[in-house]
C-alpha cells in the first residue's frame, strides 16, 4: 500500500512491503514526485516503527527526580488536563506554549493549534521549522506575500539554470538532487554557493567557495553587478515591484572588488555568476541552512529574494525562489497554523479579519496577542511554566545545549508526546505514547505544496495512539472544563473536512478521495481546480499585488574566530541520517553511519598534527565534544564541519545562542571552535 | 501519424517507442533509464525487419508485427538461454514467460562457463548483489549512472558469459560514490539485487 516518506520535504511516495513486523522492502510507484525514485532513508530507513525504543504506555510523574509511574490514558490525559489547567488559572495563557509537529500530519498540526487558541488560549504556537527556514518565511512573505515554493518540482526539467545557495542537495534532499544533475547532464548550467565541496559543488559549472556566512555580501555584489551592466529586468521591476530605488542605493558599498574581500571568491567568478542568472531566461533559486540559519539568515534570504526579482525570475516556469524545506511536513505545519502569529491559510491572529473567521468557526474568542517563537520560549523559562512538546527533540537540536538543559529542568511541567525515547524524554512530567507514520491516516504536505496521503499499514504497538487521537481527548478534557466548545472527530478525514471548511481558498478543491490517485498542491479552492503550480503568474500576494524590495546589509557572525577558538565550527547534516538522529539511528541506517566524523581541512589537521580517523576534542567557549576526525578538503581550510545528529556527542552542545533579529533562527552555521588532541 | 500493428491502424505521437503503443514482453526497458535495447526480448517486425521495441520510434506508415511465428521462436530461444545461464528463481514473471513460450533450456546442452555458480557479494548493511540472478539488462548500472542518479557506482565489467555489472575495479561498495538509494534495486527485474531485509 502507497504512503509518504517520513524523513524530508521531498514527500517521496512509497510502498512499503510490510511482513511478520518487519519491512521487507520498500519500492516507490512512479508517480510524482518521485517517480520511483528514493534515497537510502527512504528505502533502508523506515524500519524505526519497529525500535525497541518505541513508547509504548502513558506515562506520569510529580517531579522529574522520580521514576515515571505507568498509567491508563486516562489518568494520563486527566493528569496532563488538570495540570495545564492550574497553570492556566494561576498564570494565565502565557504561561503555556504548545508544540505541534512538521513530522506529524496536517490534521493533527490543525488539532494542536486548535487546542492551544481555542482552549488554552496561548499563541505559544510553533514549531521545528523555527530551526530551518523561519528565515526566509520572513524574507518571502513580506517580500511577495507567501513563504514556500514558487514552482514545483516539475519545473526542475525546464530550469535551464539552478542557482543553488547553503544546500547540501543530494544528502539532505538527494532525490532533489538527483533531479537536478539529471538536468545538468542535460545540459542546464549550475551555479553553487558554498563553503564545503558537496555532491552539488563536484556536479557545478561554476562553484563558489564562499566563506562561511559572507553569502550575502556575494548576492548583494551580483545585484549590483547586474545594475552596473544593465542585465536586469526593467520592465517586471516597473511593473511587479515597488520599493526597488531605495533598494538600489542601499548596494553602493558591495563591489566587486569588496566581495572578493569579503567572501575569498575572485571577483571574475562573482561577475560571471551574475551574468548567468540574470542572462537566462528559466534560472531558478534554490536554498536551504546554509542561507538561513545565521543572525542575518533572514537578510541573506532577502537579499536572494531581491536578486530574482531584480531578474524578473519570479512568475515564471521554470525559474522562482525555491526554499527546500526540511521536515516532511514543514510546509503543511506553517500552512496549519502552527506559529505564534499566523491562524491556519498564514491568516494573522493580530488581524481582526482572520480571528473573526475562526472565531465563528471554533466558537470562541481568540487571543489577538501573537505568540513567542520556539527559541524565545525556552529563553522564558520558567516565566512559561508548561510545554506541550509533540515530536520535538529540542536537547538535540536547539542550540547551546547546556544551557537548554539548565532550562529544561527549571521548567515546572513538560509533556512529551513522540514515538520514540529521546534526549528530552528524561525531562518531562508526562509521556505519551504516540502512533508512528505507519500506524495512523492523514496528509503531509511537501515542499512543493503538494497534499498526499499517508496510509494505516499497522496497528500502532502497546497502547500507542495517533497524536489526532490523544489531541482530541485532551481537548475533550480541557473543554468541559473551561465552558468552551470542542468538537469530536471520527477520524483525519474529518478533521481535513473542517481545514477545508476553514480555508477553501488554499485546500477548499482537496478532498481524500482526490487524493487516492496522487497528491493535489494548493492552492486549489474547488474540486475541480487541478491545483496551482506557479504561484504569483499575475500578481504577488501582497496589499498592492506587487512584490517588495527590501534593502539588507551584510554584517558578521556573532562569533568570529579567536586565538584561543582559531576555528570556524559549521553544523549540518549527513545522507544517513536525519536531525535528532531519533529516527535513522533507531532504524537499519545506523550500521551504515555509526558514530560522529567532523570534517578537517588537512592543512588545518597537518598544523595540529591530527591524522585521519582519529578521536579528537571539538571545543567552544560553551562546552567541548569527542568526535572522529575525518581529513577532508570537502571543508576549507579554518572550518570544520560537525553534523548534529548523534546524541552523546552533540554539536549543538558547542553553537551558540544568537539569534537572527527577525526570525529567531539560531546561527547554527558559524561558532568559534579549536580542536585538541585527546592525548 | 498513423501506422499500423498487426494489420490494425493505430495513432500515435511523434517521438512515441513502438514499447509503448505494441505490448510485446521487455526486460531492459525501463521509463527512467537510458534503455539501450540490450535483452531483445522486445524484438517486433518492422516492415520486415526485426527492431527492438523499445528503442524505435514510431514512424508514419509503419507496418509493425508483434507476434509472428518468427518472433515466438526467437523469445523462446532468448528465454531458454536466460534460464540456462541464469538463476530465474526470483524472477516470477519471466519463469511465467518461459512457461508460456514453452521454454526448455535443457535442450541446449551444458554451459562451459556459468554464471549461476558466482556466490553473492555481502558488502554493504542494506542489500546484497547475487550476480548469479543477474541477466545483463543493465538497468541497475543506467540507473545508478545517467538514468537517475548521476553517481556512476556501477559499471559493467567483463565479457561474454561472464559479464556482468559490479563497482568500477570490483571495489567494495562503501569505498564507491554509492549512496545506497537503492534505485539499482527498484529496477532489478530478477532479484539480483536485493534487499538484506527481505533475507531470512
Amino acid at each position: 500500500m502507497r504512503t509518504t516518506c517520513p524523513y524530508c520535504g521531498v514527500g517521496c511516495q512509497v510502498e512499503p512491503e510490510i511482513q511478520g513486523g518487519r519491512i521487507l522492502r520498500v519500492l516507490a510507484p512512479d508517480i510524482p514526485p518521485n517517480h520511483g525514485a528514493l534515497c537510502v532513508k527512504g528505502r533502508f530507513g523506515l524500519d524505526f516503527p519497529f525500535s525497541g525504543k518505541r513508547l509504548l504506555y502513558p506515562m506520569v510523574r510529580e517531579d522529574r527526580h522520580q521514576a515515571f509511574r505507568r498509567v491508563s490514558w486516562d489518568e494520563a490525559l486527566d493528569f496532563t488536563a488538570n495540570k495545564l489547567l492550574a497553570v492556566l488559572k494561576r498564570r494565565g495563557p502565557e504561561a503555556i506554549a504548545v508544540f505541534p509537529s512538521a513530522k506529524t500530519t496536517n490534521e493533527e498540526v490543525y488539532l494542536t493549534q486548535k487546542l492551544a487558541r481555542a482552549l488554552l488560549s496561548t499563541n505559544h504556537v510553533d514549531h521545528c521549522s523555527r530551526l530551518c527556514h523561519s528565515s526566509s518565511t520572513v524574507a518571502l512573505s513580506r517580500s511577495l506575500g507567501g513563504a514556500s515554493m514558487t514552482n514545483p518540482l516539475e519545473d526542475i526539467w525546464k530550469t535551464d539554470l539552478f542557482l543553488v545557495v547553503g544546500s547540501n542537495t543530494t544528502e539532505t534532499h538527494p532525490v532533489i538532487g538527483a533531479m537536478i544533475k539529471k538536468r545538468v547532464r542535460q545540459g542546464a548550467g549550475l551555479i553553487v554557493v558554498d563553503p564545503r565541496y558537496t555532491g552539488m559543488a563536484e556536479a557545478a559549472t561554476l562553484w563558489l567557495r564562499v566563506r562561511p556566512g559572507t553569502d550575502l555580501f556575494l548576492l548583494n555584489a551580483m545585484a549590483r553587478y547586474i545594475l552596473e551592466e544593465g542585465l536586469w529586468d526593467q520592465g517586471y521591476v516597473e511593473e511587479r515591484t515597488e520599493g526597488f530605488a531605495a533598494w538600489r542605493a542601499s548596494l553602493e558599498a558591495y563591489t566587486l572588488e569588496e566581495a572578493e574581500g569579503i567572501t575569498g571568491v575572485e571577483k571574475e567568478k562573482i561577475a560571471l555568476a551574475a551574468r548567468l542568472y540574470a542572462t537566462t531566461e528559466r534560472a531558478g533559486a534554490y536554498w536551504a541552512m546554509g542561507v538561513t540559519q545565521h543572525t542575518k539568515g533572514t537578510a541573506t534570504a532577502q537579499a536572494l529574494v531581491n536578486l530574482a526579482l531584480l531578474t524578473g525570475k519570479v512568475g515564471k516556469e521554470g525559474a522562482g525562489l525555491n526554499p527546500l524545506r526540511g521536515q516532511n511536513n514543514v510546509q503543511g505545519a506553517g500552512d496549519m497554523g502552527g506559529l505564534p502569529d499566523v491562524l491556519p491559510g498564514y491568516l494573522k491572529v493580530a488581524e481582526e479579519a482572520g480571528r473573526k473567521r475562526f472565531e465563528a468557526l471554533w466558537g470562541v474568542g481568540l487571543n489577538p496577542e501573537p505568540g513567542l517563537r520556539m527559541t524565545e520560549v525556552f529563553q522564558r523559562i520558567p516565566e512559561v511554566e508548561a510545554i506541550y512538546l509533540i515530536g520535538e527533540d529540542p536537547v538535540t537540536s536547539e542550540p547551546y545545549q547546556d544551557h537548554l538543559k539548565a532550562k529544561l529542568e527549571a521548567l515546572p511541567f513538560l509533556v512529551v508526546q513522540d514515538i520514540l525515547e529521546n534526549e528530552t524524554t528524561s525531562f518531562a512530567h508526562v509521556v505519551l505514547p504516540a502512533a508512528s507514520f505507519l500506524e495512523k491516516d492523514g496528509t503531509f504536505t511537501n515542499t512543493d505544496r503538494r497534499v498526499q496521503r499517508i496510509r494505516k499499514l499497522l496497528d500502532p504497538p502497546g497502547e500507542a495512539r495517533p497524536d489526532w487521537w490523544i489531541l482530541q481527548e485532551l481537548g475533550r478534557r480541557l473543554a468541559q472544563a473551561l465552558g468552551r466548545p470542542w468538537a469530536s472527530y471520527p477520524g483525519p478525514e474529518a478533521i481535513w473536512e473542517e481545514v477545508r471548511r476553514a480555508i477553501p481558498e488554499m485546500m477548499g478543491g482537496i478532498t481524500y478521495r482526490r487524493l487516492e490517485r496522487e497528491g493535489v498542491r494548493w492552492p486549489c479552492p474547488h474540486e475541480d481546480h487541478p491545483g496551482e503550480a506557479v504561484l504569483f503568474r499575475e500578481r504577488f500576494n501582497t496589499p498592492t499585488g506587487k512584490a517588495r524590495f527590501f534593502p539588507v546589509h551584510y554584517t558578521p557572525p556573532a562569533e568570529t574566530p579567536s586565538q584561543d577558538y582559531p576555528l570556524t565550527l559549521s553544523t549540518g547534516r549527513v545522507l544517513f541520517h536525519w536531525h535528532g538522529g531519533t529516527l535513522s539511528r533507531n532504524s537499519q541506517l545506523q550500521e551504515a553511519y555509526p558514530e560522529l566524523k567532523v570534517e578537517v581541512n588537512p592543512k588545518d589537521a597537518g598544523r595540529l598534527g591530527i591524522q585521519d580517523g582519529e578521536i579528537i576534542q571539538v571545543v567552544s567557549r560553551r562546552g567541548r565534544i569527542r568526535a572522529r576526525a575525518w581529513v577532508t578538503d570537502r571543508t576549507p581550510e579554518g572550518v570544520v564541519y560537525a553534523p548534529f545528529h548523534f546524541a552523546e556527542a552533540p554539536a549543538n552542545r558547542l553553537t551558540l545562542d544568537a539569534l537572527d533579529p527577525f526570525s529567531r533562527i539560531p546561527e547554527y552555521k558559524v561558532a568559534a571552535v579549536r580542536l585538541e588532541k585527546l592525548d | 501519424m498513423r501506422l499500423r500493428v498487426n494489420g490494425q491502424e493505430v495513432e500515435a505521437q511523434e517521438g512515441t517507442l513502438l514499447l509503448e503503443i505494441t505490448d510485446p514482453p521487455h526486460l531492459c526497458y525501463h521509463p527512467h533509464t537510458e534503455t539501450r535495447g540490450i535483452c531483445r526480448l522486445c524484438l517486433v517486425e518492422v516492415d520486415g525487419r526485426l527492431l527492438p521495441a523499445c528503442t524505435t520510434q514510431a514512424q508514419e506508415g509503419m507496418e509493425v508485427r508483434t507476434d509472428t511465428q518468427e518472433l515466438q521462436t526467437l523469445r523462446r530461444t532468448l528465454l531458454e538461454w536466460l534460464a540456462l545461464t541464469t538463476d530465474l528463481g526470483q524472477a516470477p514473471s519471466l519463469l511465467a514467460l518461459l512457461k508460456a513460450h514453452h521454454g526448455q533450456p535443457q535442450r541446449w546442452g551444458k554451459l562451459p562457463l556459468n554464471r549461476r555458480e558466482r556466490e553473492p557479494i555481502r558488502d554493504n548493511p542494506f542489500f546484497l548483489r547475487d550476480y548469479a540472478k543477474c541477466v545483463n539488462c543493465r538497468l541497475c548500472v543506467d540507473a545508478c549512472g545517467d538514468g537517475i542518479m548521476g553517481v556512476y557506482a556501477l559499471a559493467l565489467e567483463g565479457r561474454g558469459l561472464m559479464a556482468h555489472p559490479t563497482t568500477p575495479l570490483d571495489r567494495p561498495l562503501p569505498e564507491t560514490p554509492c549512496v545506497f538509494c537503492g534505485n539499482c534495486l527498484q529496477v532489478c527485474p530478477t532479484g539480483a539485487l536485493r534487499p538484506l531485509s527481505a533475507e531470512v
